[in-house]
Order: structure tokens, then C-alpha cells, then sequence
């Protein structure tokens, strides 16, 4: 029972930390692309990183309540500025779960917007542009 | 409950401060915003450094952030009719430069991702993260090209003004947007860029928009760069590399900081990075 509280305190805290460092603005902006009235919480496990330029990407199976598995993709931030901030491109590994809270195409395609992703037993902010509103965990908003 | 609670903000704190102790300096001074500004502020006081022949010495790997509105501290822009309709239109355009496009001139500069400046007696040379892009700017006098068609980039020459380098840019095409704000600019636009070097740590950048196509009158703003971390260095930046974005028709129109044209545009915050 006390555990809990713990852990959403520091991770509470974590999120306040990094989500303080803003996104970096590249070269497309978030309301051009994906819907702040579709923001998505994705539980899988990932499947592959692209870890190029503009943007990282990050693939994920997702299951569904039903069972039914998706696959997803997720926009993050740009490698360049991840690497500053000591990320590899080995970070986000892959077979290994991760959770993404962030928004939805507005294509309505699965493909999302990554605004605080969760691995590694981290909790990092790390979008791929400005302008959209913040996503973090339920219990933070 | 009360227990439960106080439990928490005590953890809270320990954690805050554990957590504000592990961060590395140049991560927590990456979270300063640098304002946009009209007149350069007062310098940290450290010296500038000087080359050889007693110049201010521009040289250095500079963080120099990413400032989305640079009309900020001086709207209402000095719209004519034309550069008023430039500018709403934007709510119909998809920014240039999510196709990778050049940013053009003076946009380069606000645009996100350092640069290093290397000084030397006869030119300046901007190297640019972004866009993986350079400028080669001669102070040897020369005057700019007599003919030549617009380019994204523009043509620049560069004469020294005791420490400040000014930069005068001509023969910009209409094609590149001024920021990610969407303020816009004609195929007229005259830019003149000075750079001056306020400490050790800091660099003055300032830019007149001169457009009297799209504007009644010059305007002029500025900010602060901050050099970067010394263990910084530049990468390569390929837009093309993964632009799934673009390939895939992801893009929407609009300003690339989700600001409205319907009176409701927002100032985003400035950032380093």
C-alpha cells in the first residue's frame, strides 16, 4: 500500500522535470499533424526504432481489450537532441514493453504523436514538436 | 489519508531535489527561455574574447535555441494590406520547411539546433545544425552579386561596425516563411542581420525586416544565443533521412506553432536546444 503513493510521487516529479524541458520545435508543428481531441495511452511492446532524422520513430504492438493486436508507430523527438540529453539509439529496445502517452493522427491512422513515453523503468518527455498540449500519465494531468 | 498525504509531499520534495541534483547544468540551463526581445541586454560581464588583430571573436559552438514568434515584442506587425493576407493565408499553407525546404534567411537563425561560427580575417562562416546547412559571409568589402535570381538563402555581404558584424541579405525568394509563427515575407525583403558578441557567453543576434511589400515599415527584433555546453558538437541533421511526414502526407496547413489566425495566436515559449 505505501509503495504506490512513492512511486507516483517520483514519477510525478520525473515527469514535472523533464516535461519542464520544452519540445523541440523541427520542422513541422503538432497541430498540423495530429489531434489534441484523440490522445491515446498505448501499452505494447516494441517491434522497431528508427532512429534518424527528422524524428525518431518508435513501432509497437498494442493489444486490445479484445485481443486483437495493433500496430503502432510513434513520432518522438529528434535524435540529435536525444543524444544531448544522453539518449542511444539503444534506449528504447526492442521485445522490450514500453508505454506511450500522446495523440493521434488526425488521418485517424494509428500512428501517434509521443509525448511522455515510459521504459526502462523511466518516464521521459520527449515529443517531437511544440504546440501541442502536454500528454503524461492520468494520475499527472 | 493526512499521513498518506504528507507521506507523499515529503517524498515529493526528496525526490524534487535528488532528482534537480542529478541533472546536468547545461540540461537545467537548457530550460531558461530566452526571451525575444528589442535591444540587446547587458552581458554576463565575462570578457569577449578577441582574435589576433583585437576583433570580438564571434568563434564558438552556440546553442542558439529556437524562438517560434519573433515578432512577439512588437506586434501589431506594420502590415500593408498584401502582407496582412500573406499572413492569414497561413491557416491554408503547410510550412515550407516540413518539406525540408531551406529556411532561408532570417529564419535559419530561429530555428532549432546550434551552430559553431568560425571568424575568420576575411569572412565568417555559420555552420548550422539545421537543415545541415552553412553560410559563408565575407567582410572583404565585396558588394553583392549584380545579377543573380532569388535564392532561398538569399545573397549576404558582411562588414564589421567596431565588434558587431552586420549582414546584409538581398535576392531572397518569396518561397521561405520569416518563422514558425508564419510571419511571411515577400520576394522585396532586404534583411540586415547584426551579431555582436555581449560576453564570454553570450551573443547578441539581432534582425531588421525590411519588406515593403508586406510591411509599411522596417521592423526589427532580437534574442540572445547562449554558447553551448563544451562537450557539444554539431551531427548531422538529414531532413530527407526518415521524413515520413512529408513522404506520407501526413502534413496539415498552419503555422508550425499551432498558432491561430483568427486573433487567438499564441506566443510559444522559446527554448534551447
Amino acid at each position: 500500500m505505501r509503495v504506490l503513493p512513492v512511486l507516483t510521487a517520483v514519477t510525478a516529479v520525473t515527469v514535472a522535470l523533464l516535461a519542464a524541458a520544452p519540445p523541440a520545435l523541427a520542422h513541422h508543428s503538432f497541430a498540423a499533424q495530429f489531434d489534441a481531441n484523440r490522445p491515446v495511452t498505448l501499452e505494447g511492446t516494441v517491434t522497431k526504432v528508427e532512429w534518424q532524422n527528422p524524428h525518431i520513430w518508435v513501432y509497437l504492438d498494442v493489444a486490445g481489450p479484445d485481443g486483437e493486436v495493433v500496430a503502432w508507430e510513434c513520432e518522438g523527438d529528434n535524435p540529435n537532441t536525444l543524444t544531448r540529453r544522453g539518449w542511444t539509439s539503444e534506449s528504447v529496445e526492442v521485445g522490450k514493453p514500453i508505454t506511450i502517452y500522446g495523440y493521434q493522427a488526425r488521418t485517424g491512422a494509428a500512428i501517434c504523436n509521443g509525448r511522455t513515453w515510459v521504459f526502462g523503468g523511466r518516464t521521459v518527455f520527449a515529443a517531437a514538436n511544440d504546440g501541442g498540449p502536454p500528454a503524461a500519465p492520468p494520475e499527472q494531468r | 489519508m493526512t499521513t498518506r498525504t504528507g507521506l507523499q509531499v515529503f517524498l515529493t520534495v526528496i525526490a524534487f531535489a535528488i532528482a534537480a541534483l542529478g541533472l546536468p547544468p547545461h540540461l537545467t540551463a537548457q530550460q531558461n527561455s530566452s526571451p525575444v526581445l528589442t535591444e540587446a541586454p547587458a552581458g554576463d560581464g565575462t570578457p569577449v574574447p578577441r582574435t589576433p588583430d583585437g576583433r570580438a571573436d564571434l568563434s564558438g559552438f552556440w546553442n542558439k535555441g529556437t524562438h517560434p514568434n519573433t515578432s512577439a515584442p512588437i506586434e501589431p506587425l506594420p502590415f500593408t494590406a498584401e502582407g496582412l493576407k500573406a499572413f492569414n493565408d497561413v491557416a491554408n499553407l503547410i510550412d515550407p520547411t516540413s518539406y525540408c525546404r531551406f529556411p532561408g534567411i532570417p529564419r535559419m537563425n530561429s530555428s532549432p539546433y546550434p551552430m559553431e561560427i568560425v571568424q575568420l580575417p576575411d569572412r565568417v562562416i555559420f555552420l548550422y545544425e539545421y537543415m545541415h546547412n552553412f553560410r559563408v559571409i565575407w567582410t572583404d568589402g565585396r558588394q553583392h552579386r549584380p545579377t543573380w535570381p532569388t535564392t532561398l538563402m538569399g545573397d549576404s555581404v558582411g562588414w564589421w561596425e567596431g565588434d558587431t558584424l552586420v549582414i546584409d541579405t538581398v535576392n531572397l525568394s518569396g518561397d521561405t516563411w520569416l518563422d514558425s509563427h508564419g510571419n511571411r515575407h515577400s520576394d522585396e525583403l532586404h534583411v540586415v542581420e547584426r551579431w555582436r558578441r555581449i560576453s564570454a557567453n553570450e551573443l547578441w543576434y539581432e534582425a531588421t525586416i525590411d519588406d515593403p511589400k508586406f510591411y509599411t515599415e522596417p521592423w526589427t527584433t532580437g534574442w540572445v544565443m547562449p554558447l553551448a555546453p563544451p562537450d557539444w558538437e554539431l551531427m548531422e541533421y538529414a531532413c530527407t533521412d526518415n521524413n515520413r511526414d512529408a513522404e506520407e502526407g501526413l502534413l496539415q496547413p498552419g503555422a508550425l506553432d499551432g498558432s491561430g489566425r483568427d486573433g487567438t495566436a499564441i506566443a510559444t515559449p522559446s527554448t534551447y536546444r
